[in-house]
This record gives structure tokens, sequence and C-alpha cells, in this order.
């Protein structure tokens, strides 16, 4: 069984935990304690990941470290239907890859905001608050034209893709970083259709979503 | 002059930004909104904040009728913004006056208009009323709204249809604070050009929105290319004016009033007082739903309907003089009207007989307001619903209050045949929940009764509501199998019992200083009344709840059947309108 | 109520002892600084345990080695219960008690300090609220439809002028970091000082004892602070880890609520909020805060 170096509050350990929940796929954590215990940082846990950051999966000898590779791995490996990783489709796959370099950022700022604010990391609070809004807008706007194309989800395809997944975390807890979703309407629809999505599943600090229109 | 702004309509959210089972965050004027759209396309424009501990109900849940806030699950009524429930009383039906602030909403062009105070309409824009309005991305932009239209009659664009073209020549049509009209047109022979109207939404000093609206709507093969021209070209807009918005100094933000909430509610809740009929309501439907059974749909003559929580009733003044208490059968969200059931009582003093033959469809009734003494728990693992023929009608608003929050309850419908069933339609849209028991002789009917409540359940809560032999059965059987009083409720149609009002007795008034005699003859409300002391009261028989007092001392002398018999045994309480006194004195906490 | 640069000038606030972290994770003999009431305050404390605190200035850069019983100029401070605490005032000489603290079979650690855009006494009322179990901890302390909040009582205590709420209840499917089934748990609530409040809760382990979590937050700002969460828990089976998971969890989930309240400042005055019957608690602390003469971090009423 898959094992996840994992700490509950953490947004790149969650999007592991709302994969592998969406994907069906069995899994046990391995708990870590971040804070205030450090222990990513420990001698042990570098045996481990020597870069010393979380999350860190273990499937059956295989280890793989880095959020977003993880969730490469996840898709490609335990999706038959091949839509969330969509390798048979390489425009669609380079779209997802896009989006995932576009996540990369966004954790660097909104959820950066969130370590500074809730958990007392020395960033630069306004620089990433900053940074996330310049993302934000972008993001917004790119959904807005999704929902008039038709399409609810990040890449152009009628499925989401890992992109969500990478993204959604990352925005649906900015608020605990100081960062206001109050001017991306598009972005906070497209929250709550990710959590309607079946196999959803939440961390703490991010409510269900209402039950959608039944079609 | 300068408007002001506070008495005026701006946009608030365009209709993109309302799908159902969402709530849009908005803002106007430095007040945070909560804009959503329930089911029946009613667009609510709310203060953003529950007034229970100001919590944002932009983070709380559409469910299509209600707004439910995520902090404590207070549920907000679709229109009236009334509170329907509250969970952590599920035995209290919540103060009918508790309403969260709400605002105007109208659409329009596309857009939701609203607005803190605004007068008359919201704005006609010719070119829109003549063309096919086509809406553009809104933008937000951080700058002031006057920055904003500003820059906006400088704004250029190219024709739908002309999107190749070099440049168009553009001419501002009008503008005002807040609005910018503009003409784009290519200088090419064939003369192309589109309109926009560019409505700026002042959110805050420093904070405003662009909603752009296009008067024609482009051919639907070009759509996507016109609102990315559009978007490219405000974008570059925004840039400029947020350029120069971070030159100027940072406008202090605006400061919204929060209104005080009313002293009662501040307070220990006080009873309303009197039998009265506050509103004004229109007979919109009246139809025939089972044999002998009229249903009417009630709607308001303005503004919106009180709110209601299932098993509530309403009194009926009738043109015959007559007061009669309905329940209202709606589910919840179904706010803009009362949906009531009457069945026709050939042999009764007239009530039912006037709302069949007399009442017709566009007839104005006064009813009072709705009030709750049949309120539903909604913490019981399991609800059992029990109603004997037009007993229907409270258990059929708590059905489907209970399918729309997916608890688990049973509606056991007893009737004469299925087509003495009234509201058929909405019992078949609650699908297996519900289960007719048609043409059962009474001795049957005592039987099923014994079956289905047999196993008392601490988790599990029993609502009755039919006529006086079966709610006589049902409490005898309940009793029987060892259900606690407090686990099983009734609602009786009327108090079969013969009113002995032979005695004389005092009655004094603890909170009032006041001492009266109530004569033989007459009732402790009459003589309360009488004296200054204002009681509500409803039904006047005994069966509604509406006249209770509280009993400080002496032994009352129950007469009636909306206590339980707990509730008598305990004497603390007493039903103003036919119950007495045992004691020479009672002493009320009045 | 604040000054120019955002300084508390209330005195009622001024003269409290407030924390400023846990001792065990401050690294001995080194500058820490945070924020306290609108101003910038550093701290030290010794391998013993001992601290030194004083209003930050620039020889002693935060991060800078120092000997704490060197410093001078310093402010009252102490540690105790796990915490640095200090006064920008005139305090008291005993701030509480715990005598819980000293049981010999008690672990007592900070489970977490976390960061909050809102104000202190908003986080404590909610810490102090049963309702929002079932909506906002959803299968751990609450779950629909066990939604009743049963009477229960409260009174301020005449001798330490502390606020008690007692013999409440609520139905819990997961009260603690053991619990494997639904009970109803038995809670006592008090308010020591307006800033910090302790839970006693029924303890799976002993039932005639009481588990204790303590929220003891410091007012960065009129509308920031930062919550220290204590426990002091009877419990020899769970590991630290485990629990503070668990706690981390519950203070995760509330985190989106109180920074959602508007205002963000508790208001004092009756008519700005409606409080229910299940609110007597609440109602009976932003009474006590008018009382004592509380004017920073909430809304004063008229």
């Amino acid at each position: 069984m898959i094992k996840l170096y994992d700490y509950v509050l953490s947004v790149n350990c969650y999007k592991q935990r709302l994969m592998m929940s969406i994907l069906d796929v069995e899994y046990e954590t391995v708990p870590v304690d971040f804070f205030p215990g450090w222990e990513h940082k420990g001698e042990e846990f570098r045996k481990i990941n020597p870069l010393g950051h979380i999350p860190v999966i273990d499937d059956d000898g295989y280890i793989l470290w880095d959020a977003h590779a993880i969730l490469v791995y996840l898709a490609a490996k335990y999706d038959p239907s091949g839509r969330w990783y969509p390798t048979g489709d390489p425009g669609l796959l380079g779209e997802t890859a896009s989006w995932m370099l576009f996540a990369e950022g966004t954790t660097n700022t909104a959820s950066a905001a969130r370590l500074c604010v809730n958990l007392g990391y020395d960033f630069d609070l306004e620089a990433c608050q900053a940074g996330a809004h310049r993302l934000f807008r972008v993001l917004d706007e790119h959904l807005w034209f999704r929902e008039r194309e038709g399409r609810e989800w990040v890449c152009s395809g009628a499925h989401p893709t890992i992109a969500d997944i990478a993204l959604f975390p990352d925005v649906v807890l900015s608020e605990e970083g100081g960062i206001s979703r109050l001017d991306y309407p598009a972005l906070r629809r497209w929250t709550d259709r990710v959590k309607r999505i079946p196999g959803f599943e939440g961390m703490p600090g991010i409510f269900p979503a209402s039950r959608g229109v039944e079609v | 002059m300068t408007a002001d702004p506070f008495t005026m309509w701006h946009p608030v959210a365009s209709e993109h930004d309302v799908p159902y089972r969402h709530v849009h965050h908005g803002q106007l004027l430095g007040r945070e909104l909560a804009v959503w759209r329930a089911d029946d396309d009613f667009v609510n424009v709310w203060e953003n904040r529950c007034l229970h501990r100001g919590l944002r109900l932009s983070i709380g849940s559409n469910d299509g009728t209600e707004l439910r806030c995520q902090y404590h699950g207070w549920r907000y009524a679709n229109r009236s913004a009334g509170c329907t429930y509250i969970p952590a009383h599920p035995a209290d039906a919540p103060a009918r006056t508790i309403c969260n602030r709400t605002f105007p909403s109208v659409e329009r062009y596309g857009l939701i208009w609203s607005g803190e105070s605004p007068v008359g309409e919201p704005p006609t824009v010719d070119v829109l009323e003549a063309g096919t309005p086509f809406g553009l991305r809104n933008l937000p932009v951080h700058a002031s709204a006057e920055l904003a239209v500003r820059h906006l009659q400088a704004h250029r664009f190219l024709p739908s249809g002309r999107l190749g073209a070099e440049s168009a020549a553009m001419s501002v049509e009008w503008a005002d604070e807040y609005a910018v009209a503009l003409t784009a047109t290519t200088d090419t022979d064939d003369g192309s050009a589109s309109t926009a109207v560019f409505f700026v939404q002042p959110v805050d000093s420093g904070r405003s929105v662009i909603r752009a609206v296009l008067a024609e709507t482009p051919a639907a093969s070009e759509q996507m290319a016109v609102l990315r021209h559009h978007a490219t070209e405000l974008n570059g807009l925004v840039a400029r004016i947020e350029a120069e918005a971070a030159l100027l100094p940072a406008p202090e933000p605006m400061v919204p009033v929060l209104q005080q909430v009313p002293l009662h509610l501040a307070e220990v809740p006080e009873a309303p007082s009197g039998r009265q009929a506050a509103l004004r309501v229109q007979v919109r439907r009246k139809w025939e739903t089972a044999a002998g059974v009229a249903a009417f749909e009630l709607a308001p003559i303005e503004g919106v309907l009180p709110t209601f929580q299932p098993g509530a009733h309403i009194d009926v003044h009738l043109p015959n003089g007559l007061v009669r208490q309905y329940s209202i059968t709606n589910g919840p969200g179904e706010t803009s009207y009362y949906r009531l059931g009457v069945k026709l009582e050939p042999d009764s003093t007239g009530g039912s007989v006037c709302l069949h033959e007399t009442v017709r469809e566009g007839d104005v009734l006064a009813i009072s307001e709705p009030r709750n003494n049949f309120p539903l728990r909604r913490d019981s693992m399991r609800t059992i619903l029990l109603a004997g023929g037009i007993g229907i009608t409270p258990l059929l608003a708590m059905a489907q209050s209970l399918d729309r929050m997916s608890l688990a309850f049973e509606l056991h419908c007893f009737a004469q045949s299925a087509e003495h069933t009234a509201f058929s339609d909405v019992l078949d849209g609650l699908g297996e929940s519900v289960v007719r028991h048609l043409g059962l002789p009474p001795d049957e009917t005592v039987a099923e009764i014994r079956r289905l409540v047999a196993t008392p359940d601490e988790f599990t809560h029993v609502y009755v509501c039919g006529p006086g032999p079966m709610l006589e059965a049902a409490r005898r059987e309940a009793a029987e199998a060892g259900w606690p009083d407090d686990h099983v409720h009734f609602e009786y149609f009327k108090n079969t019992t013969e009113i002995d009002d032979s005695s004389t007795f005092e009655v004094a008034l603890a909170r009032s200083a006041l001492t009266v005699t109530v004569p033989s003859g007459s009732t402790i409300l009459e003589v309360l009344r009488e004296s200054g002391v204002p009681l509500p009261s409803s039904c006047e028989q005994g069966a509604c709840g509406t006249c209770v007092a509280t009993v400080l001392e002496g032994e009352p002398d129950h007469q009636d059947v909306y206590l339980n018999d707990s509730d008598h045994e305990a004497g603390d309480r007493i039903m103003t309108c036919v119950s007495r006194a045992l004691s020479d004195r009672l002493v009320l906490d009045l | 109520m604040a000054g120019a640069n955002g300084e508390c000038q209330n005195g009622a606030v001024l003269d409290q002892w407030h924390p400023l972290g846990a001792i065990d994770e401050a690294e001995p003999n080194v500058v820490h600084v945070t924020r306290l009431l609108g101003e910038s305050i550093s701290f030290a404390v010794t391998p013993e345990g001992r601290s030194a605190v004083w209003r930050t200035r620039g020889d002693l850069a935060a991060g800078m080695p120092v000997d704490p019983e060197s410093v001078a100029g310093t402010l009252p401070s102490r540690c105790e219960f796990l915490y640095v605490w200090t006064s920008l005032g005139d305090p008291p000489e005993r701030s509480f008690d715990i005598p819980e603290f000293f049981e010999p079979d008690r672990r007592n650690f900070n489970a977490c300090t976390i960061g909050l855009r809102t104000s202190a006494p908003r986080a404590v009322e909610n810490f102090l609220d049963m309702g929002h179990f079932p909506f906002v901890h959803d299968g751990l302390l609450g779950s629909e439809p066990r939604t009743e909040v049963v009477d229960y009582n409260v009174h301020v205590d005449g001798d330490t002028n502390e606020v008690w709420a007692t013999e409440c209840q609520f139905w819990q499917p997961a009260a603690s970091a053991t619990a494997t089934e639904g009970q109803m748990v038995d809670y006592v609530y008090r308010i020591m000082q307006p800033y910090s409040i302790l839970l006693y809760k029924s303890c799976p382990a002993a039932p005639e004892r009481m588990d204790l979590i303590g929220l003891f937050v410091q007012a960065t700002s009129e509308e920031h602070c930062r919550g220290h969460m204590f426990l002091s828990l009877i419990d020899d089976e769970s590991s630290i880890g485990h629990i503070r998971r668990f706690v981390q969890t519950i203070f995760a989930q509330d985190v989106p609520i109180i920074e959602n309240q508007n205002p963000k400042r508790l208001p004092l005055d009756p008519q700005a909020e409606t409080p229910i019957r299940s609110d007597r608690a609440s109602i009976l602390y932003r009474r006590w805060l008018s009382d004592l003469g509380v004017t920073y971090a909430v809304i004063p009423a008229a």
C-alpha cells in the first residue's frame, strides 16, 4: 500500500490525499510532526527525503517527493481512464503541464502567505500576497472564458485534470493568508465545482459545497 | 449637482455570477453582500453577515431554497431572509423577526441591480432596451468609480464583426457618474458600429467593478472573439487606471453602518400580543386538491410574506367574520405564497363552507402572521409523521423540510381513498418516505398506529395530526408502548372537550401587580383583555397553544388539548382561552 | 482603543499578563521578537526556564545571542504554565491558578501556536461556543442532526472575578484523540482573563477527572492575534504527535470561521448581534469585558 508522509495542515500533502481519494486509491499516512516539531528537518526524515520537505510517497519501495510530481505519478499509474493526466492527448497534456507550472506559482505565493500568517514563517508576506493576486487575476479571467466555452475546468477538456487538483488547495485556503477572493468570482465558482467532484475530500479549513442541481 | 450614490441603483453582480446553488461574494459602497439565486430564480441580495455572530454568509451554502450559515447552521429563507431554523434549539420555533438585512434586487441587461436605499427603478438604457444586450467580462479595478469613469470615456474598442480593423472612431454617447456609453465606428464604407455601455459599480472608495454590456449580441460564431477582444482592451484600460490610482493617496475605506438588531432580540424574547390580522393577501390560485378539499395559494399584495417554519399556522379572517386556523403546507423556500388545504365541513359553524363556496381567486383576505406551536425538531435520527385525512397539512410542510435536509422520516397518510388524499402531487415528489394507508376502518387504523409506534426510541420523534379519535388513539398507543411524552407531538384541529366554565376564581398577575376575578361564563383571556392585558391568541378553544401563560401558584383546571398529560400534571402552564382554576386563586407570570 | 501607531492605551488590558510563546519552543539565550498590543516585543529564556522581556530595540535584533539575565530595562515577566508571559502595565502578583497542572500524572504541552487574522476576544468567544461543533467540526466534535445545546449555567466567581460556564453537555462523535464512538461529553468553561480561557472536559481515561484545554491568546494588535493552545491531559496512550494532530485539525477548522466574522473586533453592544439561549456564556463574557473596562480589540457598547 502507498505510504504518504503527511502533515494534516499542509496544502501540498492535501493535494495527494485529495487525488487518492478521488481515484479511490488505498493508502496509509505516516504523520510527520511538521509544526511545531519540525520533524521534516530532522536527520531521520532526511534519510527519506534529503531536501527535508513533505509530502513524500513510498509506493511499495518507490519513493517520490515534490507535490506536483507525485500528482503526475498517481494519476499516470492509478487512473485507468487516463483523463486526470491525459497522456493520450498531446495538446491537453501540454496544457496540463503548463497549469502545473502555474500552480508552482500559486503555491509559492498564496500558500506561502498562509504559512506566514498561521505558522509564523518569515517570508515577505506582502510580496506573497501581491504575487498571489497577480496570478489569481489571470486564473479568474481564464476560468471565466472556460465557462463561456461551456467548460468547467482549468484545462480545455471536459474532465478535470491534475492541474485542478494542484491549484485548488492554494486557491481555496488563500484567505487564511490574507488573500481575499472577493475580486475573483469565477475562481470562487470553480472551487464549488471542484468540491462536487465525486470522491472529493476536504481538509481542515475547507467546507463542503451545497448539493449541486440534479441534472 | 452630484447624485447621492446611496439612493441610486448599482449593478452588484452579473447573471454569470449567480448560478444555482452558489453564493456570490459582492460589495457595494463598502458594504459586503451575499448574492444568491434560489431555484425559483429569485436573486437575493443580502448583507453578507449572519445576524447571530456576524459570519459572512458568502461562505455558507445555498441549497436552492434557503441559505445556511456555516457557523451554527441557521437557515434563512429565500426572499424574506427570515430565520427558519436554529439547530442549537431544535424544539423552539425561531423568533419570527430574526431576519437578515435584505436589499432590493432587479435583473436587467444581464446584471443584478441593487442599492443601499435606491429610489424608483433601476436605470433604463434606450440602446439596451432596443437592442439584444450581451454581457462582457466584468473587471475589478483598484481605483475609484470616478477615476474608472473618467478613463472609460477615452476607452477604445472595435465593432463586433470588424475585429480585424486597424482602428475605429470612438464617440461618447452619454456619460454620468457611474456609466459611460461608447460607440465604435469603422471608417470603412459599410460604417460598421457597435455600442457598449460600461456600468461602474462603486465597490469601495478605492475599488470598482466595470460591468460592460454590448447593445447587440454578436453572431454565435464570433462571440468568443468579441469577448476576448473586449477583455484585452479592458485589461489594458484597467492597467492604465490602476497606474494612475497608484500615484494618488489611498482613500479611506468606506465604513458601512451595521444595523442594530431590535432590542427584543438582544434580550429575552417576548410573546407577540393580540389576535391580529396584520397581513393582507390575495387568493392567487384555488383548486380542488382532493375530494372535498380546496387548496389555496395566498400571495402577498405587496412586499414579502413573513417567514414560516414547518408546523406553523395562520389565522384566516373570513369575509363572514369568523377566524379560522390553517396550517401552512409549503416546503422550504416556497416563500412567495402560503399554500393551505381546507376540508369542507358542512356541519361546522361555517368557516370551511365560506372558504369553499364564497372565497374566489383574486379575493383579498386578512391573515395573521404565521405562528408555530407545532415546531419540528430536526435533530432526530428518525421522524415518524402520522397524518389522518386533512391532518396532512402541517405534516406535509415538515416532510418537505426533512426531505430537503436529507433527514430520515416516514410520512404515513391515512385517508379514505386516493381521491381523498390531498396534495398527492407533492406526496409523489417525496418518494418512498410516504406510505399511504387507504380505506382502513377505524379499528384497523388503530391497529396500524399501534404497529407504527410499537418501539419507542430515544432518537425518534413522532408527530401526529388528524381527527380527534385518531389523535386519542395515537396518544394512547404511544403511551402504552412507553414513549416519553416529549417525543410525541400532536396538533389538534379543534378541542372537542366540553368546556365547563362554571367556576369563579381570582387571577393575580405577578409582573403587572394586577388581580382580577374571572366569573363563570368568562375566560381568563377575555377578562385579561378587558383589563388591558393583551395576550396573543389564535383558536380560542384550547387547541393551538398560542395563549399559553406560565403558572407561578395555584392549581389549573386544564380543559385544553394542546398540552400533554405530563404538562397537565406539572401544572406550570395554562391555556388561558379555556382552562380555569381548581384553587381559588392562580398567580400567572404576566 | 489604540493610539496613533496602534499601541494599546487601555489600562484594563495593559495591566494583564499576556503570553508571548511556549518556553520549550524558544531556543535559550537567543533574542525572539514578537508583537503584543500593537508593539514590537522581544524576549529570551535561559536554559533553566527563566525569562526576560523588553520592548524591541536595535542593539538586540532577532536571532542574536543574549544572556537574558543581563538585559536592562526589562518588562515584568514570568515563565508559567508552559509560556513566557509579560505585561505592558502594572500587572497583579498572580495571573490565575491551574492546580491540576501540577498533578504528577498529567502531560502538559503546547499543542500549537497559530496566527489569526481576527481579534483575541472573537477567538475566545468561539472557543466558548458549543453550537458550532456539528457544522465546523463535523465528525469530530459534533455531527448533524445531534445539534441541540442543552441549557447550562453561567456565573462570575465572586472571589476570582472569573467567568464560569458549568454543566455544559454536548453530543460528540469523537470527542478526543482516543475516542472511538459517540458520547455525551461534559464541559466546564472558565475565562480567567480577557483573552485567556480554559476548558475542562470529561476525560476518557479517568472518568472522575477532567482534561484541560486552554486557549491563551496573544493580542498582537486589535484585529490580529496568536492563539497558544495549552493541553494538560491524563492520557498515557496517545503520542504527543497524535494529540497535536487532533487539536491542530480542530483549530484549523475554526480558522476560516473566526476570520470571516464581521466586524473583527468583538462588539459589546447587546444589540450588535442576536444571542440565543445557548449563547448565555458569551453574553456573560461580553458583559464581563464591559464591566472590566476592556476597550481594546472590542467595540465598546455606546
